[in-house]
């Protein structure tokens, strides 16, 4: 049995792993990053956009080689048929190629010194007197052990990282978007809007999305919250009014309970989605996930400095991270259960409202005026509140 | 709980829903160890259809 090791250990390389890997590199740490698949960026469990801050946050320059398309606002569809256009703001961004974006962050991480092992499936923790000091992997049938003051889990939503470590990782399944995304060639939308799509029909308890990639390339993907029937199944509904053909199909899970419980203990830290860091409402986690991943790497790496990766250290990891996106995800999640409760009807008066305003400049006054002549609206609001 | 291998993804959504923990997304595919209640819970999440559960009619 090959024996390593390092000062961290990050399990993962999606953006959650080589974020906190890059980190962790950056404070002058030995790092050693593993991903099980071959290589990394595969499969696509992702719509692709991002917002130009996780580029702030992630300190990096965004790179033309993994750009597909510039963002300037969205498309709403209201479940029947209304189109609310967003400009800016939140809906403001990138469609990248996650595939080359994902293997640049790793490359980033490489370059600031991590140490990096693809085809490597971490199959066992290394716990000792409770700490966990390492992990035991996988690579081409040889195991393999590495010690580590600090384990990162940046497993995703199939985690067990976590669970091992005696975490609640567990997720209710109603708290799962279960998604299905075609990559389609000849989809006829602005190459710089984002396209949402409402409705029970279309998507119950969720959406359609089409992000455009450029050159009537797009993906187009729906996430759902239904036992009835697959996403699979409603992607082929809406697709099937579409004249494009697909390239690639993408599926996967998204929690949207918000984060864990907790997302430390004694020597392991846990980010992104094995976290719960995505946005309740929208589904979105790159943000977040980087927001945490950052914070994780660099409180590993102030933990190994200070030879201190207890629970009590390390408990900084949660109170730096719920400081920075905390607020926002509890907030999204009230915001979500309000959603959930909105049927087609509810979903459409409100498409009537915003129809013909600038929705940034809505008075408080007209809004409470519309509320409170749809009792429906105004009982969950009153919930929510 | 039965999978149906021809429609698995390998997304792992199972794996997060899975109550006992049995359920591993491992190198060539889904590893669901014994001691499944079959409690349907990664059925419900499951984007293609591929996990089966036996239905209990009492």
């Amino acid at each position: 049995m090959t024996k390593l090791k390092y000062d961290v250990v990050v399990v993962g390389a999606r953006v959650g792993g080589s974020t906190s890997a890059l980190f962790a590199s950056k404070s002058d740490v030995d790092v050693l990053m593993l991903e099980k698949r071959q290589e990394i960026g595969t499969p696509v469990q992702c719509a692709e956009g991002v917002t130009y801050n996780t580029f702030e946050t992630l300190e990096i320059k965004p790179n033309e080689k993994y750009i597909r398309s510039r963002i300037k606002g969205a498309n709403i569809h209201a479940p029947d048929g209304r189109c609310i256009n967003y400009e800016g703001g939140v809906a403001e961004g990138l469609v990248l190629d996650r595939k080359v974006f994902d293997k640049e962050l790793a490359s980033e991480a490489a370059k600031s010194g991590s140490d990096i092992m693809v085809k490597t499936a971490v199959k066992d923790l290394i716990i000792k007197d409770h700490k966990v000091c390492g992990v035991i992997a996988k690579h081409l049938g040889e195991t393999i052990e590495v010690k580590a003051d600090v384990v990162i889990a940046a497993d995703g939503i199939e985690s067990n990282m976590a669970r091992m470590a005696g975490l609640k990782t567990i997720q209710s399944p109603k708290q799962i978007c279960s998604c299905a995304q075609y990559e389609m060639v000849g989809v006829d939308v602005d190459p710089n809007y984002l396209e949402f799509y409402f409705g029970e029909n279309v998507a119950p308890k969720g959406y359609v999305w089409i992000f455009p990639k450029g050159d009537g390339v797009a993906n187009v993907g729906v996430g759902i919250r239904s036992p009835d029937k697959t996403p699979l199944y409603y992607l082929d509904k809406f697709v099937s009014k579409l004249d494009a053909k697909p390239v690639e199909l993408n599926i996967g899970g998204v929690p949207l309970s918000g984060p864990i419980e907790k997302t430390y203990t004694d020597g392991l830290l846990v980010v992104g989605d094995a976290a719960g860091h995505v946005d309740p409402i929208t589904g979105g986690g790159i943000h977040p996930t980087i927001t945490c991943a950052r914070i994780a790497g660099e409180v590993a790496a102030e933990s190994v400095k200070n030879e201190d990766s207890s629970s009590n250290y390390l408990k900084n990891y949660e109170k730096l991270w719920k400081k920075e996106v905390g607020k926002g995800l509890s907030q999204s999640a009230k915001f979500r259960k309000m959603a959930d409760k909105l049927s087609d009807k509810d979903m459409n008066l409100l498409a009537e409202f915003i129809e013909n305003q600038d929705i940034e400049s809505i008075s408080k006054i007209a809004a409470l005026k519309f509320v409170g002549k749809n009792p429906n609206l105004m009982k969950l609001l009153t919930e929510i509140l | 709980m039965e999978v149906q291998s021809e429609y698995c993804g390998y997304c792992g959504s199972c794996v997060t829903v899975c109550p006992e923990g049995i359920i591993e997304l491992a190198e060539n595919g889904l590893k669901v160890e014994i001691g499944c209640t079959d409690c349907g819970n990664c059925v419900y999440v499951c984007p293609m259809g591929a996990l089966i559960v036996e239905k209990d009619d009492d």
